[in-house]
């Protein structure tokens, strides 16, 4: 069972932190939108997820996370096939994979340290414990001192760090953002991609699906688009030599 | 079990507070069904005093004929003195018995025309509370055989009456305690349901953090408990003040005709009744939450 903060033997840690094989998954029949998806993501890496709407791009995290199941092939998290764990299971997936997702999904009426605080609560963490911790995640995406505010009062981009905050509290082994910066403007969405650029830099695995080609050009970062059904695994930066054509592999 | 974290009893205080407007309907309506059991059961305890009181009376009233002459009452008297388990033998001459009337009964002289023959002499016996029914009801059959005497009394016709009264209040209770489940859970179930819509965001998050089944449902377990509580809780506080205020007004005359003070609930009933509360509360709010918010 996947337990939060259990540790991993060395077996283990050298093992793709991802796994995609073959999967498919469609929800109405005759219309796949994953068809037959390989794909490898290791340890630490920074990933783009990219493609036109209804590409895939948020199937296939919420395959990730359980919120949906595969239709065939299978995915595998460190390891074990998401598709497999029990329903008692789910949980504790959850608490290794930090979510961030377009619309925040945030409890209005709570306060900052509430909704940060809750990803650790649910482990049973003493409140010490828990304080301490969510001082530092607000501290890391800039929101240290705004701790008591009711989330709901906050603008776009402060209660985006509060779920980027939620997402890394836990320190978890893989951090999702779906389309994380698509409800904000130009700026505030370097700054959130920044953040995510620190979070990774601190060891964390991400991937981070947009559609918004501005971000992948901002940084050389591995880019995996989503076509027909399929990955496609391209690299970003434009001027890397040696690498495949993005301008050509990204569908327009 | 239930998770009775810091996290889980804020979430619910929380919860409490944005929907107390819900919760304290919710409560009210589970007042007015536990009033209903709660006064029902008032009723019984107080019909099995009352039976209870009568069931070991130790009287009986030996009514004599008109024509039974000086002798005969000494000699009945005399006799009656000696049997086992008799404790008083008093005679009540008919004189002694219009006046008894007068002075108890009608202090206005309205039924001072009656005929004598409407207060007859009798032998009031009182006997130790251990003699049986049966063991009075023999006594009564001989009794009832002598020439002075008329006819007995020994009030076991009113216990009869009583306890058929008190078996009916007590399947009242239990066809009220049936209505008070059925109001519990849906009261509770409907209210839990609700509550869950309005925080079907705070359950998707929950969710997305890898919260368990347990811990989404305990504050809302803990909402449902409080609200058949405190329905409960009020239910036997108003019947308190009801019941001070119709005892206030009637008590020396409720106690002269039954002849038994009237009591309120014992409080191992109002415990039992906030804790049954309580208990179907929680399980109305399980039940209510079968169905959870899914991410």
């Amino acid at each position: 069972m996947l337990r939060a903060g259990a540790r991993f033997g060395r077996e283990a840690a050298q093992r793709p932190i991802l796994l995609f094989e073959d999967v498919y998954k469609s929800y109405r029949p005759g219309a796949p939108v994953l068809r037959g998806m390989n794909l490898v993501i290791e340890r630490g890496e920074f990933v783009f997820f990219t493609g036109s709407s209804g590409a895939g791009k948020s199937t296939l995290l919420r395959l990730l996370y359980r919120a949906e199941t595969v239709d065939e092939g299978r995915i595998l998290f460190m390891g074990r096939d998401v598709a497999r764990l029990t329903p008692d299971s789910v949980p504790f997936l959850r608490r290794n994979i930090g979510c961030v997702f377009q619309d925040f999904k945030l409890v209005h009426s709570w306060s900052v340290y509430e909704n940060v605080a809750i990803t650790l609560e649910v482990l049973g963490l003493p409140q010490r414990l828990v304080r301490a911790r969510v001082g530092e995640a607000l501290d890391r995406v800039g929101l240290s001192g705004r701790g008591g505010d009711p989330a709901g009062v906050l603008s776009g981009g402060e209660q985006q760090r509060i779920a980027v905050a939620r997402a890394i509290v836990g320190e978890p082994a893989l951090l999702l953002a779906d389309e994380p910066t698509g409800n904000l403007d130009p700026q505030l969405a370097i700054d959130i991609l920044g953040l995510f650029e620190e979070i990774h830099e601190a060891g964390t695995t991400v991937i981070f699906a947009t559609h918004d080609r501005s971000l992948l050009e901002i940084q050389p970062r591995r880019v995996v688009v989503l076509d027909n059904g399929k990955a496609i695994d391209v690299r970003s930066g434009i001027s890397s030599p040696g690498q495949t054509d993005f301008d050509n592999e990204l569908p327009v | 079990m239930l998770d009775l974290s810091n996290a889980t009893t804020r979430r619910a205080k929380r919860g409490l507070q944005r929907e107390w407007r819900l919760h304290a309907l919710s409560v009210f309506s589970l007042s007015v069904a536990f009033v209903c059991l709660a006064a029902s059961l008032l009723v019984v305890t107080n019909l099995q005093a009352v039976e209870e009181r009568w069931a070991h009376a130790g009287r009986a009233s030996i009514y004599l004929r008109d024509d039974a002459t000086s002798a005969d009452v000494a000699q009945l008297r005399e006799a009656l003195g000696k049997v086992p388990g008799v404790t008083k033998v008093k005679y009540v001459s008919s004189g002694q018995a219009r006046e008894q009337f007068a002075k108890d009964d009608d202090p206005n002289g309205t039924l001072a025309a009656l005929p004598a023959e409407a207060f007859p002499a009798s032998i009031e016996l009182e006997v130790r509370s251990d003699v049986t029914d049966d063991a009075l009801t023999d006594m009564v059959t001989k009794l009832q055989r002598l020439p002075a005497v008329d006819d007995v009394e020994t009030y076991q016709a009113w216990t009869t009456r009583l306890a058929r009264l008190v078996r009916g209040g007590v399947a009242a209770s239990a066809v009220l305690a049936v209505v008070v489940l059925l109001s519990v859970l849906a009261v509770v179930g409907s209210t839990m349901r609700f509550a869950l819509q309005r925080r079907r965001g705070e359950v998707e998050v929950l969710r997305l953090v890898g919260a368990t089944d347990r811990f989404v449902k305990a504050p809302f377990l803990i909402e449902g408990s409080l609200q058949g509580a405190l329905g409960a809780a009020f239910a036997v506080v108003l019947l308190g003040f009801l019941f001070v205020l119709v005892r206030g007004r009637l008590d020396g005359d409720l106690a002269l005709l039954i002849g038994v003070e009237p009591s309120f609930l014992p409080w191992q009933f109002v415990l039992g009744m906030v804790a049954l509360g309580g208990v179907l509360g929680a399980t109305a709010a399980a039940l209510g939450l079968r169905r959870l918010v899914t991410v």
